[in-house]
């Protein structure tokens, strides 16, 4: 956010390109995140969508019920 | 609500050494994460994980959570307001989103820590490519909302058009209903 350096009100009436360049991109990574959590199956937000990483990962004792 | 200049100038300070900082140690995360998938000293795979999750909760987050409210007390106590300007708004859907974003993430940052504390994990286990992909798309994401702050580019939106057709007209009115 900024210190105004020059007048906010003296803008022309129409939407920039910048504006719907950036809505489209916007726009479309939203949907991957989208269809990539969903391909995920449901609780796919989880530390257990980060399993497939480098090697098999199973969750240690202490995130576990029987390692408290 | 206009905030008064030295008070404006103050939030100011406050937001960009915020977002700066945030920045800069989203780069700093960066770098720890490539360290763990690179690196072939195990200590040193492991450091990495284990340090992640604390200095998420004493760096990021606090930057994280201070960039979003000094930008909305910035915003808000100046003309260029919050929802006025396609560059202000970009910004605050950048900050709440990597915000939301960064607070899901603490549950993994924890995962790895666990998981890199655990000496029967072994080092293909305990690496994860996971927080170098979110520090890359973080550092970008953050790096647009410097740049869109530093040019704030030209565009209202329509309620920005609204207000300021209503503030150009007010006054006309009243000039309009002397006697």
């Amino acid at each position: 956010m900024a210190d105004p350096p020059r007048s906010p009100d003296t803008q022309p009436h129409t939407t920039p390109r910048w504006v719907k360049v950036f809505g489209i991109i916007a726009a479309v990574v939203i949907l991957l995140l989208v269809i990539m959590l969903m391909t995920r199956g449901p609780g796919g937000h989880g530390p257990s969508r980060h399993t497939g990483g480098l090697g098999r990962h199973t969750l240690p004792a202490s995130l576990t019920d029987d390692g408290v | 609500m206009r905030l008064p200049p030295r008070l404006r100038r103050f939030v100011l300070t406050a937001h960009v050494t915020a977002s700066v900082g945030w920045l800069g140690a989203v780069a700093c995360f960066l770098a720890l994460a490539i360290i763990g998938v690179t690196s072939q000293d195990a200590p040193t795979v492991r450091g990495a994980y284990l340090v992640m999750e604390p200095a998420a909760w004493y760096v990021l987050v606090p930057l994280a959570v201070a960039s979003l409210l000094t930008g909305l007390v910035q915003s808000l106590g100046t003309t260029w307001g919050l929802f006025r300007h396609y560059w202000v708004l970009f910004k605050l859907l950048i900050n709440v989103i990597a915000t939301i974003v960064l607070l899901s993430y603490m549950e993994t940052f924890r995962f790895l820590a666990a998981m890199a504390a655990d000496p029967n994990a072994d080092l293909s286990q305990v690496r994860n490519p996971s927080p170098m992909l979110h520090a890359a798309l973080a550092l970008l994401l953050l790096l647009v909302a410097t740049v869109l702050a530093v040019y704030k580019p030209r565009g209202m939106t329509g309620y920005g058009r609204r207000k300021q057709q209503r503030r150009t007209e007010l006054p006309r009115q009243r000039m309009a209903s002397r006697p």
